[in-house]
C-alpha cells in the first residue's frame, strides 16, 4: 500500500460558470454569505464582435509544500498524510499570517468565530469515502478529485492524455490543483 | 447589507423551532434520533427538469441535498438551485400560515388565521361568484407541478372550463410547430450529436438539464461542434465553435437559406424524404428565392457562412440538430420559424435515430379510479378555438384570456385562484395583469411564498414546500424516461399543507368532497401498481427513482409502415393541417423592424441560479445577482451619455422601470437585455424587493399568431440616463 495523496484535475473548458460547486460547498460546510471557499474565476476579454470569456473553478490548492502551514505560529495550520491542508481552529488564534502566505487568496477569515477557514476538501465525506460536494454536484463534471501517487487511478490518466498546468509554481508551493489544457 | 447573512446558528435554531412546533400539533412521523444521519431520496422541485436528490437529514434537521445518481435523466449533479433548495424550507421570509388580506389591495396588511377560516373564507367567496356569474367566472391558473393535477381537478370539478397554464408563456409554439410536423414533440439526443446548431437557447447557461450537460461534454471531449446565434455573447457562445450575433427576429431567413442551400445541392437525405415525408416538392419550390445572399441581408450573417453550415449540417447528419430548446416565444412568426427548423431536420434524416431527433417513450402508470364529475359547460374565455384553432386547448392562451377578462368578453370572470404561478412577472406587460387583478371581486394563492402575484391577493394559502410533502409519482418521459417520487423528507415545519390537503378542504366546502376522497398515499399506489417490480411504492421510497432496464430506444418509428399522427400519416413538410386552417402551409418569412434612433429591442432571458421570477429571493442564490442590469453596448451608452452602474429609465409603450446600466461588448449595439425575475413588488422577499427592474413591466403584450404563445422579443424600448 502506498500512502494517499488527494489532488485536483480541474477542466476549466468544461466550466459553465454555473455556481452548483459554490452553493454545494456553502451548504456542505455552513459557509456564511459574504465568504466562499470555492468560486469561479472569470474573464472577459476583445471588443465586439471579436470576444473570448472563460471561467476557472478555484479554491485551496492543496500544495505539496504549503507556504500557510510553514508561517503559521502555532501550528493551527498543518497537513494531513494524505495531503490535505486544514486548519485546526481549536489552535487558531486569527493572526492571518497564512492569508498572507497563501498565494491563491484560498483562505478568509470567520469574524464570527475569530478563526482563519479554508477548502478541506471536504474530508469528513473523503473519510466516508465520498467525493467533496463541489466534485459530486458539478453538472459538467469539471472536477477530479483522487489520488494522483496512484499510477492507475482517474487523475494520471487524465494527465496523461491531456497537457496541463499548475498555477503559480514559482511561489515553490508545488500546488496540487492541475488545470487541464 | 440587508439580512442574508443569516448566521447559520440562528437558522437551525428557527429551524429547530419549527420542528418542535411541528411534533407538537401532531404530524404522524416522529423526529429523529439525535445524530443518527440519514438520506431519504426524493425529487427536486426547483425546475421542471426534476433531479433525483438524496436528502441528507441528521437530528430532524435538513443538511445538504445531495444527487442521486441512479436517476439517469438527472446525471448525478445538483445544480446551484438544487443546491439551494434547501432554503426554501429554512428562510424565515417563507409563508408560514394563511392570511387574509386585512387592508387594501397590496397594502401589505394580513391577518394570521386558521386554516379552516381560510378554507370557509375561500369557499364562500368562490360560491358567491359562482352564483352571481357561474362556475366559468372563476379562473384556474397553475403551473407544471406534480400535485397540479389535484388543484385542476379542483377548478374542473367546480365547474369552471378556465384553467390556464405556462404553455402560453413558454414553449406552446415549440410543441405546436413538432407536433404540426412529426405528430408529436421529440427529444434531442445531444449526447450523440455531432453537428449541433442551436439559436438563442442559450443551454450552457439559462437552464441546467441533461441537455446542458451532455453537450458540453460532447462539445468538449468528443468534438461535436456547436454553431451558436445569439445577438449576445453569452456562455453558450463562449464554448461555441462558432458564434453568430445574428440580427434579432431573422432567424428564419437563416433557416429558411439553409434549407435553400441543402435542397438546391441535393444534400437532404433522398431516401428517408421519399419514405418518410410528405410535400418535399412544395418546399423545393418555396425555398429556391431564399438565397444564401438574400438571407446575409436579413441576418448579417455572411453567405458563405450560411452555405457553409448547410454543407456541415448536411455532411453530419443523421448525427445534425437544429436544436428546438427551451425557450418562450420571441416574434409573432415564432411558429414559422420553428416549424422551418423542424423541417430542416426532417429533410436532413435525423429522425428516430443516434445523435438526431427521437420520438419520447413514455412509462405507463396506473390510475386511481375516482368520481368523475360533470364536464364544465360554457366554453373558454379567451375563446382558443376561435383564435387560436391548432392550438393545446386545456393549457390556454394566457395573452388573449387576459384580454377578455380585462373586457368582460364573451363573459366576465371575477374569481382568481392561482396554484404556484406569478402572473405578475410570468405575462409580458405587468400594468394590465394588475389591472386584471384589481378587476377580480376574489383572488386567492397557493405559495411557498409572497410572491408579486401573493402579494395583491386577498387569501394566501401557504403550501408546504417540496422537502416537506408527498406528490403525486411522475413519469419524466424522453429518449430514456424514468419515474420519479418526490416524498416528505421532514414534517412541515410551519402550518402548511400539501396541495391535496388544501384542494380537499375547500373541495369540502364546496360540497365537492366525493371527488377527492383518497390519501397521497393511495394516489401513489394506484399509480406504482402498473411498474414492473414487486414491491413498486416501496420501491420508489427506498430509490426516489426507477429506471426501467433497456437504455435509450432508438428507431422505433423507422418503419414505411409507421404512421405519424399527422392528416397525411407522414412527416407534413408541407402541412396539411395548417393549409386547411387558414395558415402559411410552408413558412414565410416576415422580416422585423429595425430600431427606429434612440431605440433599442429589448431581449430577455433566464440565468440557471434562478427559476423565472421564483428563486431570486434565496438567500444563496441572491447572492450571485442582487440585481439585474441593463446590458448595453459602451457605443450605444456613450451617445446617450450613460456610464458603467449609471441608473437608467427603460420605457416602451406600457411602462418603465430604473435599473443599472452594465456596458459590455457582449451585446449586439442595437439590443439592450435584461435577465428575468427582478424588480420584486412585494415588501416580504425582502432581499430581493425593489432591486433591479421587472421585464415583465416594460414588454409589451404581443402574441405568435398560430399558437398564441406570448412573443417576447417584438418590445422597442428607449434608455435614458435618470
Amino acid at each position: 500500500m502506498h500512502d494517499k495523496r488527494y489532488a485536483l484535475v480541474i477542466d476549466s473548458r468544461k466550466c459553465i460558470n454555473c455556481k452548483a460547486c459554490v452553493v454545494a460547498c456553502r451548504a456542505e460546510n455552513q459557509v456564511p454569505l459574504g465568504h466562499s471557499r470555492d468560486w469561479i474565476g472569470e474573464e472577459h476579454r476583445g471588443t465586439w464582435p471579436r470576444l473570448l470569456a472563460a471561467f476557472e473553478p478555484e479554491q485551496c490548492h492543496h500544495c505539496a509544500n504549503p507556504s500557510c502551514v510553514r508561517v503559521c505560529p502555532t501550528g493551527a495550520s498543518f497537513q494531513r498524510d494524505d495531503g490535505i491542508v486544514m486548519v485546526n481552529e481549536q489552535d487558531c488564534i486569527g493572526c492571518r499570517y497564512c492569508m498572507v502566505a497563501c498565494p491563491y487568496n484560498a483562505r478568509f477569515f470567520r469574524e464570527d468565530k475569530g478563526v482563519v477557514e479554508k477548502c478541506t476538501l471536504c474530508k469528513h465525506r473523503i473519510d466516508r469515502g465520498e467525493l467533496p460536494a463541489c466534485v459530486e454536484t458539478c453538472p459538467s463534471k469539471v472536477r477530479a478529485c483522487g489520488d494522483i501517487t496512484d499510477p492507475d487511478g482517474k487523475l494520471q490518466q487524465l494527465l496523461a492524455t491531456r497537457e496541463y498546468r499548475v498555477k503559480k509554481p514559482q511561489t515553490g508551493n508545488s500546488p496540487q490543483i492541475y488545470y487541464l489544457l | 447589507m440587508p439580512d442574508f447573512s443569516i448566521p447559520r446558528r440562528r437558522f437551525i435554531q428557527i429551524a429547530a423551532a419549527g420542528t418542535a412546533a411541528a411534533t407538537q400539533i401532531g404530524c404522524g412521523r416522529k423526529p429523529s434520533t439525535v445524530g443518527h444521519r440519514f438520506e431519504i431520496p426524493t425529487t427536486c422541485e426547483l425546475c421542471p427538469n426534476k433531479c433525483s436528490v438524496l436528502a441528507v437529514v441528521q437530528d430532524g434537521l435538513i443538511r445538504k441535498l445531495n444527487p442521486n445518481p441512479e436517476n439517469p435523466k438527472s446525471r448525478g449533479m445538483l445544480c446551484a438551485r438544487g443546491n439551494a433548495g434547501l432554503l426554501q424550507v429554512y428562510d424565515p421570509q417563507r409563508l408560514r400560515q394563511p392570511m387574509i388580506r386585512a387592508g387594501a389591495r397590496g397594502e401589505g396588511k394580513w391577518r394570521m388565521v386558521s386554516w379552516d377560516e381560510a378554507f370557509d373564507y375561500t369557499a364562500r367567496k368562490l360560491s358567491a361568484i359562482k352564483e352571481k356569474y357561474g362556475p366559468q367566472g372563476v379562473l384556474w391558473s397553475s403551473t407544471e407541478a406534480f400535485a397540479e393535477v389535484f388543484f385542476q381537478n379542483l377548478g374542473q370539478a367546480f365547474g369552471s372550463p378556465n384553467s390556464v397554464r405556462h404553455p402560453s408563456l413558454c414553449l406552446a409554439s415549440v410543441n405546436l410547430a413538432y407536433s404540426v410536423t412529426f405528430g408529436t414533440v421529440p427529444s434531442f439526443d445531444l449526447l450523440n450529436a455531432n453537428y449541433v446548431i442551436m439559436a438563442g437557447a442559450n443551454r450552457f447557461e439559462s437552464f441546467i438539464t441533461p441537455d446542458t450537460m451532455d453537450l458540453i461534454d460532447s462539445a468538449m471531449n468528443r468534438k461535436t461542434r456547436l454553431v451558436y446565434l445569439d445577438p449576445r455573447f453569452t456562455v453558450t457562445a463562449s464554448k461555441a465553435d462558432r458564434w453568430y450575433p445574428i440580427k434579432p427576429g431573422s432567424d428564419l431567413a437563416f433557416i429558411l437559406a439553409m434549407l435553400h442551400v441543402i435542397i438546391g445541392e441535393q444534400r437532404h437525405d433522398k431516401d428517408f424524404v421519399a419514405a418518410y415525408c410528405h410535400g418535399f416538392d412544395e418546399l423545393a419550390g418555396h425555398v429556391k428565392p431564399y438565397t444564401p445572399e438574400w438571407s446575409e441581408k436579413e441576418t448579417g450573417i455572411p453567405a458563405a457562412e450560411i452555405v457553409r453550415i448547410a454543407r456541415e449540417f448536411s455532411d453530419a447528419a443523421p448525427r445534425a440538430l437544429f436544436y428546438a430548446g427551451r425557450r418562450s416565444s420571441w416574434y409573432q412568426n415564432d411558429f414559422q420559424m420553428r416549424r422551418a427548423q423542424a423541417i430542416l431536420n426532417a429533410i436532413v434524416g435525423n429522425w428516430d435515430r443516434q445523435g438526431g431527433m427521437v420520438p419520447n417513450t413514455k412509462i405507463a402508470l396506473g390510475e386511481l379510479l375516482i368520481l368523475p364529475w360533470d364536464d364544465p359547460q360554457a366554453p373558454r374565455v379567451d375563446e382558443i378555438e376561435k383564435h387560436f384553432p391548432l392550438a393545446a386547448k386545456g393549457d390556454g392562451a394566457y395573452l388573449k384570456l387576459r384580454e377578455n377578462v380585462l373586457s368582460g368578453s364573451p363573459y366576465p370572470v371575477k374569481g382568481w385562484m392561482i396554484f404556484k404561478q406569478d402572473p405578475m412577472n410570468a405575462l409580458p406587460d405587468q400594468a394590465k395583469t394588475m389591472r386584471m387583478l384589481e378587476q377580480m371581486e376574489f383572488v386567492a394563492a397557493i405559495d411557498i411564498q409572497m410572491s408579486d402575484t401573493a402579494w395583491y391577493a386577498d387569501v394566501l394559502l401557504p403550501e408546504s414546500t417540496y422537502l416537506e410533502r408527498t406528490d403525486p409519482i411522475e413519469v419524466l418521459s424522453g429518449i430514456w424516461p424514468v419515474v420519479v417520487l418526490r416524498q416528505r423528507v421532514i414534517q412541515p415545519l410551519y402550518d402548511t399543507k400539501p396541495c391535496l390537503e388544501i384542494v380537499q378542504g375547500l373541495a369540502r366546502r364546496l360540497g365537492l368532497s366525493q371527488y377527492f376522497d383518497y390519501t397521497i398515499e393511495q394516489w401513489n399506489e394506484a399509480a406504482a401498481k402498473e411498474l414492473p417490480l414487486e414491491m413498486p411504492l416501496d420501491y420508489l421510497k427506498k430509490h426516489g427513482v426507477f429506471t426501467p432496464p433497456g437504455g435509450p430506444k432508438y428507431g422505433t418509428t423507422l418503419n414505411p409502415d409507421h404512421h405519424f399522427v399527422t392528416k397525411s400519416g407522414k412527416i407534413e413538410l408541407f402541412s396539411e393541417r395548417l393549409q386547411e386552417a387558414g395558415y402559411d402551409p410552408l413558412p414565410v418569412y416576415q422580416p422585423q423592424p429595425e430600431p427606429p434612433p434612440g431605440k433599442f429591442r429589448l431581449v430577455v432571458g433566464r440565468k440557471a441560479f434562478y427559476t423565472h421570477a421564483s428563486s431570486t429571493n434565496n438567500p444563496w442564490l441572491f447572492d450571485f445577482a442582487p440585481e439585474n442590469r441593463l446590458w448595453i453596448s459602451p457605443r450605444a451608452a456613450e451617445s446617450a451619455g450613460i456610464a458603467d452602474a449609471d441608473t437608467v429609465e427603460v420605457s416602451s409603450g406600457t411602462g418603465q422601470v430604473h435599473l443599472r446600466a452594465r456596458l459590455t461588448q457582449e451585446i449586439r449595439p442595437d439590443c439592450v437585455f435584461m435577465l428575468h425575475g427582478f424588480g420584486k413588488r412585494s415588501h416580504w422577499l425582502k432581499r430581493a424587493y425593489n432591486r433591479g427592474g421587472s421585464d415583465a413591466a416594460v414588454l409589451e403584450a404581443a402574441w405568435d399568431k398560430v399558437s398564441g404563445n406570448a412573443a417576447m422579443h417584438e418590445t422597442l424600448v428607449r434608455v435614458r440616463k435618470v
